[in-house]
């Protein structure tokens, strides 16, 4: 077998999707926000929150769905500082966003310092982890089994919740209001609709899906929780829903280019890849796709400007 | 039903520690076409806002329909049959028309909107009203005209039979505004009432049935069109006689200083950009461009003063070739720029009036040396200009987010005209200011002329370029579509110029 | 005057509000905050040890403050200071160890303009991105710090490495002189000193810090006025580089005498919060620098003397960011007004309204 084909199979296309899923979560929770006109900067602090949450709740009760559902609700409070220190007290939202970051951090290892008893990382047989979902049938179609059995029930789910985003965003009420809010607050609120209000709802329920993307990191995709196990997902999922313009599908293709460089790196490690630079690369991958992405959107948009061009 | 649609007796409001309205009342009968009129700062779009629900009132009494109204807000207006159309389109530029117009109240069919039915729901009004406009296109590619008509289309869809305008006609061509007109008589035999707000006398005189009048805060009086006259209604207005169409003083043309050839520059709108423009200015002579707001004119004016650039042709300044210098270059060649918006380019809110007035003479001596601000030069500096200019308050270190839009605008007219040498560009100099500032920014302008210095005025009030300008070119959609001096120029053939209508070309 | 007063009355009170929330968590795990926050001073300023600890680590956190609050007055979040401080430690280590050449005073120099250049080289990517095609800098610059980091533990565990147990280089042949031995506290400090006196003169008293201000308050004003933003911006960004920069050569040079892996950590993320509770203001960053260099030092002192964990100190300074962000806490008061449509809460604005709307209408 050739190196090629042994970087380059069947597997690598759950492994890029596997990767990318935690980061998928993180980008929807920043898009609900950015069709608001908030840039959550506090993806990553909220999905911390979930991650350790889920993983104390499912440790100590034994049932993950509990734990999921907690990691939610923790998601959503943090979520909620945000949006009253940016809406109501009017906290420059980096600031506040940075803030969450750090609160979580710090909380996170507070607790389980002082609640697990535990410091850096949490590994206990007893943490129920999201189950994975094993199709019989495909067992006998190799490459199909490969590609689409045992995925965790949580990575099915964030395909379902694209769509469901995509769908509140361009096809509901809900959704041509939030667009309205987030290009021209005035002009909802003239139409009678309430701004903050939709800022809230906004900042909820990206609460809820960020705290499901940690919950997804340390229950699904891994089994753990290490202090600051998130390592700039969050971030990574704001640089994505730059790179998708807050279009959830968009946002999402951006993501397994990001899952796509993570699980190459990894397999480049087998060949004698040093870690350190395995590691480096979805970052870098990162900065370089939203670099260029904004670079050709800056360029499309000077080209539709430009009085040598003719409209249409 | 009640006789009287909406009334609005006593009402005060306040900003701060500013009294936007003292003494204001206001009476629409059902079915009238009610005009309120006043200067800037009169209080006339303030006491609409107050009914609209947009601020609460501090003390007063609203009635609609005859009901007294504890609290309004936005939401309570429209459930009354309020609408309002503002000066500024409440419609989102990345929605398309049909969506705008349904925001907020839109039909479902289940979970999803059902566009189908809004669809039939609106050309119902389109085809009553005679409104033409293309519902699937987005508000950023339609005109001013339509965007306006979707205004009225969406009011009417959430069932207003008061109907409130905001200075409808600052944005239209006067031709536009016929059409406007019709409209609101359409509206007015569906049974609407109306309230138009308004500064220009002649077109309250054409399309109202009762005028109300506000000056500075307070109600002044309400007349009968028959019983009233322009001549009443300024007296009534301004309290006192005004003069606006200040003596021209003649032009003593010198050479050219400004000299734009054939210019192409990008356009945030398709009918904004600027394809093939060629003007000159010579200094001594003011050159007015009449056109309606978006066909370019902040266009052209960001190329020749350097904030954007120049796709093709040349701008010179003083013979001097300078196209797509940076500013800093541009101005140190003798070019000073009135933007069109004082609050985000002409002052920086966040700094002191000092700091503003001094803006583009800091690294210069006496200001600075040597990197290090000289504190003293630049305070006595603006001092000056502050007395000069007649800058309140006359304490130039308070900061600039302090004044009202005629001291802020003062502040820019300033700044700049002390830098002009060879040319002025001022864009809208008057916009949105007291009466008192408006007169001394007009004669200000003629002083500069009189300095032998060139100026170039952008301004879509018709009135404002007809009694300055020397010499007048229109433009529509981006290109010159007429020339004329000023003594040629009246506002029926410049109206029909900014429709594109270029037959009217002149020599000059 | 008033407003200073006001000022400092509202950190104070985030501050107390902030040890309040903290004292919440202790008594949660059945502590008692009182000695547990005494119990920190102690840690913190008992002993000539603990005192030099506690100044070795405010050097650091004064500069990168400072950094963040040169950026954040030109309009910029930079939060890659740590990056570059990372970086700056890793160039200062290789020149300190390898170009031996040099006579002594040239080399430290050498070290110093080095780790200068690499900061504002890492600073101009983000930069560039951000004023030129608006990639936002934040999401940048700290996905830019996790590249930083690994390249530097490449480094250190690879070519550099000292082959010891530890990811640290070889010890540098240039070091500054410690002050208050054993503690880590050294003649860095008189450096960061005059970096945050300079920062202060240019920003309050020259022409630069002129065009940063305007840059910073309304770049469409400073590019209309003659001043391009695009420039400025770029210029604050790589100074708050530079300094970053230093900031990792003074740990390496003056604490640690070779690269110790992940030496930064935590080091840009404090000093972008002592700017952001005073709001960038340069006179402010360093009493709340000391103040997080006091809590941070004191931390262990407290954990070890109480069963009192240390990331309650990071708890309670993330609680006072954010409390210190709400810019319309603790006006109460302040007449309330209802914040709408054309009044986005500023009295000029509304002023604005009554004497004839903004620039862009016409009433």
């Amino acid at each position: 077998m050739s190196n090629g084909s042994s970087i380059f199979n069947a597997s690598l296309i759950y492994a890029t999707f596997r990767s990318a899923t935690p980061i998928i979560y993180a980008a929807l929770c920043a898009a609900v926000t950015q069709q608001a006109d908030i840039l959550n900067i506090g993806t990553e602090g909220i999905m911390l929150t979930g991650a350790f949450m889920a993983v104390a709740v499912s440790y100590l009760t034994g049932s993950w769905i509990l734990g999921v559902l907690v990691a939610m609700v923790s998601g959503l409070v943090i979520a909620m500082i945000m949006a009253v220190g940016h809406i109501k007290y009017k906290s420059e939202i980096c600031a506040i966003g940075m803030g969450v970051n750090l609160l979580a951090l710090a909380i996170t290892k507070f607790l389980l310092n002082s609640w697990l008893g535990k410091s850096g990382t949490f590994m206990d047989p007893a943490i129920a982890a999201i189950p994975h979902v094993h199709f019989a049938f495909l067992e006998n179609i190799p490459l199909l089994s490969t590609i689409f059995n045992d995925w965790c029930i949580t990575e099915w789910l964030v395909i379902f919740f694209v769509i469901l985003i995509w769908f509140l965003f361009y096809k509901t009420r809900w959704g041509l209001h939030l667009r309205a809010v987030g290009q021209f607050p005035d002009a909802a609120q003239m139409a009678g609709i309430n701004v903050k209000a939709m800022k809230y709802q906004a900042m909820a329920i990206s609460g809820l899906l960020g705290g499901l993307a940690g919950a997804h990191l340390s229950l699904g995709y891994s089994q753990m929780f290490t202090e600051n196990m998130t390592n700039n997902r969050g971030f990574m999922g704001v640089a994505a829903m730059f790179f998708g313009g807050a279009h959830p599908v968009y946002t999402a293709i951006g993501c397994l280019v990001f899952g796509f460089a993570d699980s190459i790196g990894a397999r480049l490690q087998a060949y004698g890849l040093p870690s350190e630079i395995v590691l480096l690369m979805p970052y870098v991958v990162t900065v370089i796709v939203l670099a260029l992405s904004m670079i050709s959107k800056k360029e499309a948009e000077k080209k539709r400007k430009s009085s040598l061009q003719t409209a249409h | 039903m009640n006789e009287n649609a909406i009334e609005m007796k006593d009402i005060v409001k306040s900003f701060g520690t500013v009294q936007a309205v003292k003494n204001g009342q206001f009476t629409l009968r059902q079915g009238e076409i009610h005009s309120l009129i006043g200067e800037n700062g009169a209080g006339k779009s303030t006491m609409m806002k107050l009914l609209y629900g947009l601020y609460p009132i501090d003390s007063g009494e609203i009635r609609v329909n005859g009901e007294r109204m504890k609290s309004m807000d936005p939401k309570t207006a429209i459930a009354k049959g309020i609408g309002m159309v503002h000066q500024e389109f409440m419609l989102v530029k990345e929605l398309t028309v049909l969506e705008n117009i349904i925001l907020g109240f839109e039909p479902r069919n289940g979970l999803v909107i059902d566009f189908d039915a809004a669809r039939k729901m609106v050309q119902q009004y389109i085809d009553q009203y005679g409104m033409d406009v293309q519902l699937n296109k987005k508000i950023s590619q339609i005109s001013v005209g339509e965007a306006q008509r979707v205004e009225i289309i969406k009011i009417l869809c959430r069932g207003a039979n008061i109907i409130i305008l905001d200075e409808p006609t600052a944005v239209l061509t006067p031709q536009e505004a016929q059409h406007l007109f019709e409209i609101l008589q359409n509206l007015k035999k569906g049974g609407k009432s109306i309230t138009f707000i308004s500064h220009k006398l002649n077109e309250v005189m054409e399309i109202s049935d009762r005028i109300s009048v506000m000056r500075q805060g307070n109600y002044i009086g309400t007349v009968n069109k028959e019983d009233t006259s322009p001549v009443q209604l300024a007296k009534m207005m301004i309290g006192r006689e005004v003069f606006l169409n200040i003596e021209k003083t003649k032009a003593k043309v010198g050479k050219t200083v400004l000299e734009v050839k054939d210019l192409w520059t990008s356009g945030e709108k398709e009918i904004s950009k600027i394809r093939g423009v060629s003007l000159d200015v010579h200094a001594g002579e003011i050159v007015g461009v009449a056109g309606i707001d978006g066909n370019g004119q902040s266009e052209l004016i960001e190329a020749i003063t350097g904030l954007r650039r120049v796709e093709k042709g040349a701008v010179l300044l003083d013979g001097r070739n300078v196209t797509n210098f940076p500013v800093r270059k541009i101005r140190a060649e003798g070019l000073a720029h009135i933007p069109e918006d004082r609050n985000t380019r002409g002052l920086n809110r966040g700094m002191s009036i000092r700091d503003n007035l001094v803006a583009d003479k800091i690294d210069k001596s006496p200001y600075s040396s040597h990197f290090r601000i000289q504190l003293d030069a630049c305070k006595e500096y603006a001092q000056e200009l502050a007395g000069k200019f007649d800058i309140r308050p006359r304490n130039t270190e308070a900061p600039t987010s302090a004044l009202s839009g005629g001291n802020a605008q003062k502040v820019v007219v300033a700044r700049e005209v002390s830098g002009a040498t060879s040319l002025l560009v001022a864009s809208q100099p008057t916009r949105g200011v007291d009466i008192g500032a408006i007169e001394s920014i007009r004669s200000t302008l003629q002083e500069v002329k009189a300095q032998n210095v060139g100026v170039l005025l952008v301004s879509a009030d018709l009135e404002e370029i007809l009694s300055l300008s020397d010499r007048i070119v229109v433009m529509y959609e981006g290109r010159i579509t007429g020339r004329m001096r000023a003594d040629e120029a009246t506002e029926e053939n410049l109206g029909l110029l900014m429709m594109g209508d270029t037959d009217q070309e002149k020599e000059w | 005057m008033k407003q200073a007063l006001k000022n400092s009355r509202k950190i104070l009170l985030t501050m107390l509000l902030a040890l309040g929330v903290g004292a919440i968590f202790i008594l949660a795990i059945g502590e008692n905050p009182i000695s547990a926050y005494a119990a920190l001073l102690r840690g913190a300023f008992d002993g000539k040890l603990k005192i030099g600890t506690t100044l070795a680590s405010f050097t650091p956190l004064l500069l990168t403050s400072c950094a963040f609050a040169v950026a954040a007055q030109a309009g910029a979040f930079n939060v890659g200071v740590e990056g570059e401080a990372f970086l700056g430690g890793i160039v200062a280590a290789y020149i300190g160890i390898n170009w031996t050449f040099l006579p002594k005073p040239v080399l430290l120099v050498t070290c110093f303009l080095g780790a200068i250049l690499i900061g504002m080289l890492w600073a101009l990517i983000p930069a560039v991105l951000k004023a030129y095609y608006n990639v936002s800098e934040v999401c940048v610059t700290i996905l830019m710090n996790s590249v930083a980091l690994y390249i530097t533990s490449y480094l250190v565990n690879g070519s550099m490495s000292a082959g010891v147990a530890n990811s640290q280089s070889l010890p540098v042949t240039v070091t500054l002189p410690k002050i208050l031995p054993p503690s880590n506290f050294n003649v860095g400090i008189f450096i960061a000193i005059a970096i945050e006196a300079l920062m202060i003169y240019m920003l309050k008293k020259t022409t630069w810090g002129y065009k940063i201000h305007t840059v910073g308050t309304n770049p469409q004003h400073a590019e209309y006025i003659g001043i391009n933003p695009k420039k400025v911006f770029i210029n604050a960004m790589m100074l708050s580089g530079a300094i970053g920069g230093i900031t990792g050569c003074i740990e390496v040079l003056g604490v640690h005498g070779y690269f110790l892996n992940n030496f930064a950590t935590g080091l840009g993320t404090n000093g972008m919060l002592a700017a952001l509770i005073v709001k960038s203001n340069v006179v402010l960053t360093p009493i709340m620098a000391f103040f997080l260099a006091v809590l941070k030092s004191g931390a262990m002192g407290m954990q070890q003397s109480t069963g009192v964990p240390k990331s309650i100190v990071d708890t309670i300074t993330s609680v006072f960011i954010i409390i210190a962000t709400m810019e319309l806490l603790f006006q109460f008061k302040e007449k309330k007004r209802k914040v709408s449509i054309a009044d986005t809460g500023k009295k000029a604005e509304a002023a604005e309204a009554v004497s004839g709307k903004g620039g862009a209408s016409h009433e």
